[in-house]
């Protein structure tokens, strides 16, 4: 596997991508990933403000046009997509190896 | 009502403003000393970030996402650093940061504003020193404050005339001296103690 300078992603950047798949503003950022997550991860505005700044430095995710003003819309880049996937593979490949050793461990007791 | 206060520690300044709130004294803004209006008291809290924006529309857009989150912003201008928001009803957002390391990490911008306040005034210093303004030796050498010709070899009445006269001169001219390097070491100290502050809180982090 390809290692990208940006894995492992943290919880927060994780959701904050996936919730860029389709582009949205900030405040529906914040309710995407609290429903993604089963209401386990809420972001506060000060923390996904700076979070959405290291993003957009490091190109993962870009500004768009928007009809609002006021309120810019971020969308993922071709990087952050690929990152994204990335990320989940490395937790796919951790996943299935924890379930293997893990049946195993318990196949053992019995 | 105006009142002056100074805060490097922004947990304690939300303290300080949330009583304020709480009594009916909302915050309108920091210009010069803390400002309040008189209202009803609020059953609320205050929170502080500390931003500083290229763009009018970033200001905005940042802004924007603390309202909709349920956090308005009554104090903080486009460049002033300190951000302040009141918490707007129950249905608001916990808090404005979700995570210690992100609430941790404004007193890392607050550092490098220190840092490069720090740096303009060296510079000045630098400049007004070497091109002549500035005689730094008057620093441990006061008597270099008194420009006025052959003043030391005078003695008696002509002596304390011509000293007296110039005295206010002088004397302006060591706030002028002295002043920027007590400046420069006020800076400094803020900057390290606010690295500290994030140091602490982020270390913080890692100890839960």
């Amino acid at each position: 596997m390809n290692r990208n300078k940006y894995l492992p992603l943290t919880e927060t950047s994780f959701y904050i991508l996936l919730a860029l798949c389709e582009p949205a503003h900030g405040y529906r950022i914040m309710q995407r990933v609290e429903e993604l997550s089963d209401g386990q991860v809420r972001i506060a505005a000060g923390t996904l403000y700076g979070a959405l700044e290291n993003l957009l430095k490091q190109r993962l995710i870009r500004s768009l046009a928007s009809d609002d003003s006021r309120r810019k819309v971020y969308g993922l880049t071709e990087e952050g997509r690929e990152v994204l996937k990335m990320d989940v593979n490395r937790m796919k490949h951790m996943v299935l190896q924890a379930e293997n050793l893990l049946k195993e461990a318990d196949g053992g007791r019995k | 009502m105006r009142r002056y206060r100074f805060f490097l520690d922004f947990a304690k300044e939300e303290e300080w403003l949330s009583e304020m709130i709480r009594q009916g004294w909302e915050l309108t803004g920091t210009g010069f000393g803390y400002r309040f209006r008189k209202t009803e008291p609020q059953d609320t809290v205050i929170r502080i970030d500390f931003r500083i924006f290229a763009s009018q529309d970033e200001f905005l857009n940042y802004r924007a996402l603390f309202e909709d989150s349920g956090w308005k912003h009554i104090a903080g201008s486009r460049t002033s650093g300190a951000q302040y928001f009141k918490r707007m009803s129950s249905s608001s957002s916990e808090d404005i940061f979700s995570d210690a390391l992100s609430r941790a990490e404004r007193y890392r911008r607050l550092s490098r504003m220190w840092i490069s306040m720090s740096v303009v005034s060296l510079v000045a210093l630098l400049l007004l020193a070497l091109t002549g303004p500035i005689d730094l030796r008057a620093l441990v050498q006061p008597k270099l404050f008194y420009l006025t010709q052959g003043l030391w070899e005078k003695s008696g009445a002509a002596f304390w005339d011509a000293f007296w006269f110039e005295t206010p001169f002088a004397l302006f001219r060591a706030v002028l001296v002295y002043s920027f390097p007590l400046s420069l070491a006020l800076y400094l100290a803020f900057a390290f103690k606010s690295n500290r502050l994030y140091q602490q809180e982020k270390n913080h982090e890692q100890s839960i």
